[in-house]
């Protein structure tokens, strides 16, 4: 760890307000303390934010509105969340472990950054770490990389459970900058690493996220979230499916799919999602449609189980659905 | 008299102390003026220094001192590896310790050290495995020849005696290489005082490591001094003094001050030992009925160019398990530049039950038979070879018992042919297996003028139970109550021990216990026969009797406090040695076990599920059920990280690459299934009087094939190559 000023915020205005370049914001701080222990963040002021007004969760008429500064497993046990999106609520607490759960904010989730071990190591190089530093992880360990979405100059996955579930609910992310506020969809938050890894969001420096914000889920809509790890708590996706589906009769009238531990970004799958609207969701149209989720897939030497386990996943995830059995 | 607390659940007396936080670990001491040392190690697998910019880190804030090669400490050798720290340019494997950086606080010493800059002339290491398996060579050290042929009359190969067999299976295992990961990182503060040297350190073997520290700081042993009270776990990485304990007490001795160092987790993977990846070659040739005609197992083992030591996967394992007329074991390791590789709980036997014991169950497929059938029908009553009896084996009864605890016979033979909704439900079953080995032990027993008493040897509470059972023992030989008896242990000062591995601490020190404390009770009938102050002045020695406390003859008594008091004696003590039990010309010495276990496979996403697990153990006499059930239920939790999780990625430069505990997978507590821990209880006296054997390690042995059975039975597919990850089932 480097030597680094520390300051907390008065409010939003003052946060946005400070110089970016070197700054750090600080919510739970289980990425970013990690990451400035093992020098991969090296910032030179950190600002506090706890103190913020971000808090809240609330269900009106039209959605659900999260504070960024709720903690994880506020929002995981939240009624509103429970009855209304269980994919949010599923996702959530099948990440990390309590005790992160209990210190993390759901603005600092969606920025967490990737657990390539490559990244994290500051002894080998790393496009995303230092640009132009070279990846490691295309030749070396790359088990648990992505097949979605990567490029040549990085193949590292995007962490977040929580992500995938907002990408597959449309969520709107709401941030505020010295310029002023926005609003973001969540599909649009993420960038493909391109040429550029290092540059992960589309948020402009020195931007805050101020609150989440997911759209009523259809009445009689139904929706999981499926994790499958190495292990069975306290670790990331090797691959994951948040799936929200809503019958006609027998036949699909709407279906959300998206990804995880499998892409660049959280991955949304709308050829899945149209191979299953209007369809009777049997076991051979949920598989057949499922094939559409690794289009274009680019395996590595480690990882091309995940091609067959993404459709297995999506599949499993899709039936427990029509069946009730969860 | 006090109920003999022996065979008893009792709690661990250390058990409040420790959730309380009030147990002070080695990391926890913090004498006057102490400073913290921070290791350097190499980023690179192989090579040469050429120079070590440490100026940056020099002045940065708190530095006390930056030692390198080429600012080197005053070392000998000692350590557990084979070559001294610091006192040449070499790198001999990614993450060997270059240097140590000295300051005020630990967080001023990690980030000096951080500042740091190594040249390299840079030469590729040897560093992986399978790459290296045609470089094998036959080893020289290890504690079992390594190749044992033993074949019937006229039979004269072994490949020959499995080409007349009927049914013959065969197959190559495999597993990486692993690390303890005890909870505690290695840690060392060490106290320059009086001419002396204190070193707090979690070890297994305070004595040795005294020994070894001495030795490397050229010092009388005398001088050294080791505490070690409470440890964090072990499982064989504590066992052996690693370079960061003699790189801080000759540190501490530079600057003059106390110096703390911590390992990073990181450091804990390279600059301390781990278990030896193993490839395996085993065929079985058998009979229609069974019967086995040939048992041929070879092993391959990485071994550290560091040393020293390296699984001997057939040796401990198909060596003595069964009954077959010809039989082959043959041990090579491929020597490595990687971290040093040393004992890990149950080392060969992990890895050699894994490869016989999943043999076992391809064979019972191709016969159509019985897994635990197939065992009993080659059941050895007496050690291929040597054929001399086990002093105490009741291993049919572990697997009678076993199967009808787990429900055994509910078990279908065909793959695949239960499910439960979308989960195929598999069981499986194998064979555990230990060595019953005891070592040089001394106790000293000390009665107490207040009525108490003390028990103490040099060992260490790795978390086993020790602090528990040597106040079980003393309060057991004594007669008094267990509150009365105070233990003592962890201190390299205390009546010498070899130190807690090899599951033998408890059979060292019983025997060892039971004489001191007969030797003490005689002092202390010569006070009460000779004092005049005493009641039983004048009493015929041989008339007197020592019970429960207290001395008895001629219709009176004397409890051994009231005597010392009245006789103004402090105490009266006794110390007493064993050593190595029992005639070994005449008998062979093993623990046995059986694990039943059941799985669950989801048939679209391959997951697997560990749904139970039964455990039966035959180990003597249990002097303490609980102690002894944590004992193997963590020994078992081994087994399920070696057969679903563990393994170093080693990448070709050397490199480590899931040097920390959030990519080197160890089971959590979601991970584990409810454990059905079963002991026999028959004492081996044959062993030792006291009937013990020992339970460290023996849980773990064929955990991971009773696993690998219990998928094949699920799914059909028969892993080889730890661990079963998701891509092997889908
Ligand atoms: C052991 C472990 C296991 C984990 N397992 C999982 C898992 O299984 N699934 C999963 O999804 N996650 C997992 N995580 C990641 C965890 O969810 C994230 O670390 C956490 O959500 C980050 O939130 P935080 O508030 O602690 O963020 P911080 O560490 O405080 O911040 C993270 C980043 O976001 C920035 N930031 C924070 N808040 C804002 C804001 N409001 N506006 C703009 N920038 C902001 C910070 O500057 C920083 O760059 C795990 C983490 C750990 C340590």
């Amino acid at each position: 760890m480097r030597p680094f000023r520390f300051d907390v915020a008065r409010s939003v205005e003052d946060a946005v307000h400070r110089p970016a370049p070197g700054l750090a914001y600080l919510a739970g701080g289980t990425t970013l303390v990690d990451l400035m222990k093992l020098e991969v963040a090296n910032p030179a002021a950190v600002l506090d934010i706890n103190r913020l007004p971000l808090r809240g969760i609330r269900s009106d008429g039209p959605g659900l509105r999260i504070g960024a500064l709720e903690r994880m497993s506020a929002v995981a046990g939240h009624p509103a969340v429970t009855s209304g999106y269980p994919l949010l609520a599923e996702a959530l607490r099948h990440s990390a472990s309590p005790q992160v759960r209990n210190m993390a904010s759901i603005g600092g989730n969606l920025l967490q950054r990737t657990r390539c071990g490559y990244f994290r190591d500051v002894r080998t190089g790393c496009n995303k770490r230092v640009p132009g530093s070279g990846c490691p992880a295309i030749e070396g360990e790359n088990r648990t990389h992505a097949v979605l979405g990567t490029s040549d100059t990085c193949v590292a996955t995007h962490p977040s459970d929580l992500a995938v579930a907002l990408v597959a609910l449309d969520a709107t992310v709401l941030v505020h900058g010295a310029g002023g506020r926005r609003a973001l969809p969540i599909a649009d938050l993420y960038l493909l690493p391109g040429s550029t890894p290092d540059q992960e969001t589309a948020l402009r420096p020195g931007e805050l996220i101020t609150e989440v914000t997911v759209p009523a889920l259809p009445a009689g809509t139904r929706s999981t979230y499926l994790k499958i790890r190495d292990r069975q708590s306290y670790e990331f996706a090797l691959c994951s499916a948040a799936v929200a589906l809503r019958m006609r009769g027998r036949v699909v009238r709407e279906v959300r799919v998206a990804a995880g531990g499998v892409g660049t970004r959280p991955w949304r799958l709308p050829a899945v999602e149209d191979a299953l609207t209007g369809r009777a969701p049997r076991p051979d149209v949920v598989a057949a449609a499922a094939a559409h989720a690794v289009d274009g897939a680019r395996p590595l030497s480690q990882n091309r189980f995940k091609v067959l386990l993404l459709q297995r996943t999506i599949t499993r995830a899709v039936l427990s659905l029509v069946d009730g059995r969860g | 008299m006090a109920d003999s607390p022996l065979g008893r659940p009792v709690n661990r007396v250390d058990g409040r102390r420790k959730v309380t936080g009030t147990a002070a670990y080695a990391a926890d001491q913090h004498p006057d003026r102490m400073v913290h040392g921070h290791l350097l190690v190499s980023d690179v697998g192989h090579g040469t220094i050429r120079s070590m910019d440490t100026a940056a880190a020099r002045s940065a804030p708190g530095v006390l001192a930056v030692f390198t090669p080429f600012e080197p400490l005053a070392l000998a050798a000692g350590a557990g590896q084979n070559w001294v720290p610091l006192q040449d340019t070499l790198v001999r494997y990614h993450g060997q310790v270059i240097g140590i950086v000295v300051a005020d606080t630990f967080e001023q010493a990690r980030d000096a050290a951080a500042l740091v800059r190594t040249d390299y002339d840079e030469t590729p290491p040897a560093a992986s495995f399978a790459a290296g398996i045609p470089t094998a060579t036959v080893p020289t050290g290890g504690w079992e020849p390594p190749v044992v042929d033993i074949l019937a009359d006229g039979v004269t190969s072994i490949d020959e005696a499995l080409a007349a067999s009927p049914v013959v299976v065969s197959g190559n295992y495999s597993q990486p290489s692993k690390h303890h990961n005890a909870m505690e990182p290695h840690a060392t503060v060490a106290d320059w005082r009086d001419g002396g040297l204190v070193v707090h350190g979690g070890t297994q073997a305070p004595a040795g490591h005294a020994r070894s520290i001495a030795a490397a700081l050229r010092l009388d042993p005398a001088q050294v001094r080791v505490l070690s009270p409470y440890v964090g776990g072990g499982f064989g990485n504590k066992a052996t003094t690693w370079a960061d304990a003699v790189v801080t007490a000759a540190a501490a001795r530079a600057v003059g001050r106390p110096v703390k160092t911590v390992l990073t987790r990181p450091q804990t993977f390279t600059v301390t030992g781990h278990r030896s990846a193993v490839a395996q070659a085993i065929a079985l040739g058998a009979d229609h009925d069974g019967t086995l005609i040939a048992l041929k197992h070879d092993a391959w083992s990485s071994l550290s160019g560091s040393g020293s030591v390296f699984e001997s996967a057939p040796g401990t394992t198909s060596r003595m398990l069964y009954r077959t007329a010809n039989l082959h074991v043959g041990q090579k390791v491929v020597t490595l530049d990687v971290p040093p590789s040393t004992f890990m709980r149950a080392p060969g036997e992990e890895s050699g039950s894994f490869a016989l014991e999943c043999a076992m169950d391809e064979l019972a497929t191709a016969l159509r038979m019985d897994p635990v059938a197939l065992r009993l029908k080659n059941y050895a009553t007496v050690l291929p070879g040597r054929n001399v009896p086990w002093s105490s084996k009741h291993l049919d009864e572990c697997y009678r018992v076993g199967a009808s605890r787990f429900g055994w016979a509910r078990r279908r033979a065909t793959p695949s042919a239960v499910a439960e909704g979308d989960w195929w439900v598999g069981m499986g079953m194998a064979t555990a297996v230990y060595p019953a080995n005891r070592f040089p032990t001394s106790v000293r027993v000390r009665l107490l003028a207040d009525g108490t008493a003390a028990v103490s040897t040099a060992s260490a509470d790795l978390g086993t139970g020790m602090w528990t059972v040597l106040a079980q023992l003393g309060a057991d030989r004594l007669g008094i109550a267990m509150d009365r008896v105070r233990p003592e242990l962890g201190d390299s000062a205390l009546p010498a021990n070899f130190g807690a591995f090899g599951s033998a601490s408890t059979a060292g020190v019983a025997p060892a216990l039971r004489d001191a404390a007969a030797a003490a009770v005689r002092s202390l009938t010569e006070i009460a026969v000779s004092d005049e102050r005493s009641v039983l002045h004048g009493a015929d020695p041989a008339g007197v009797e020592y019970r429960a406390g207290a001395l008895h003859a001629g219709g009176r008594s004397v409890t051994f406090g009231a005597l010392l008091t009245a006789t103004g004696h402090p105490a009266v003590e006794a110390t007493a040695s064993g050593g190595p039990g029992g005639p070994p010309a005449e008998y062979a010495f093993h623990s046995f076990g059986a694990h039943f276990c059941e799985v669950r496979v989801n048939r679209w996403t391959a997951e697997l599920r560990l749904s139970r697990i039964t455990t039966v153990v035959d180990a003597g006499t249990i002097v303490n059920p609980k102690t002894a059930r944590n004992q193997i239920e963590g020994g078992m939790l081994f087994g399920v990280g070696q057969a679903l999780f563990e393994g170093a990625q080693v990448e070709p430069n050397g490199r480590i690459a899931n040097a920390n505990l959030a990519d080197y997978l160890i089971p959590v507590n979601a991970d584990v299934p409810p454990m059905d821990v079963h002991f026999l209880d028959h004492p081996d006296t044959v062993f030792n009087p006291a009937g013990v054997r020992g339970v460290g390690e023996i849980g773990t042995v064929g955990v991971a094939a009773a696993i690998a059975n219990a998928v094949f039975n699920a799914t059909g597919r028969r892993v080889r190559d730890l661990p079963i990850t998701v891509e092997k089932l889908l």
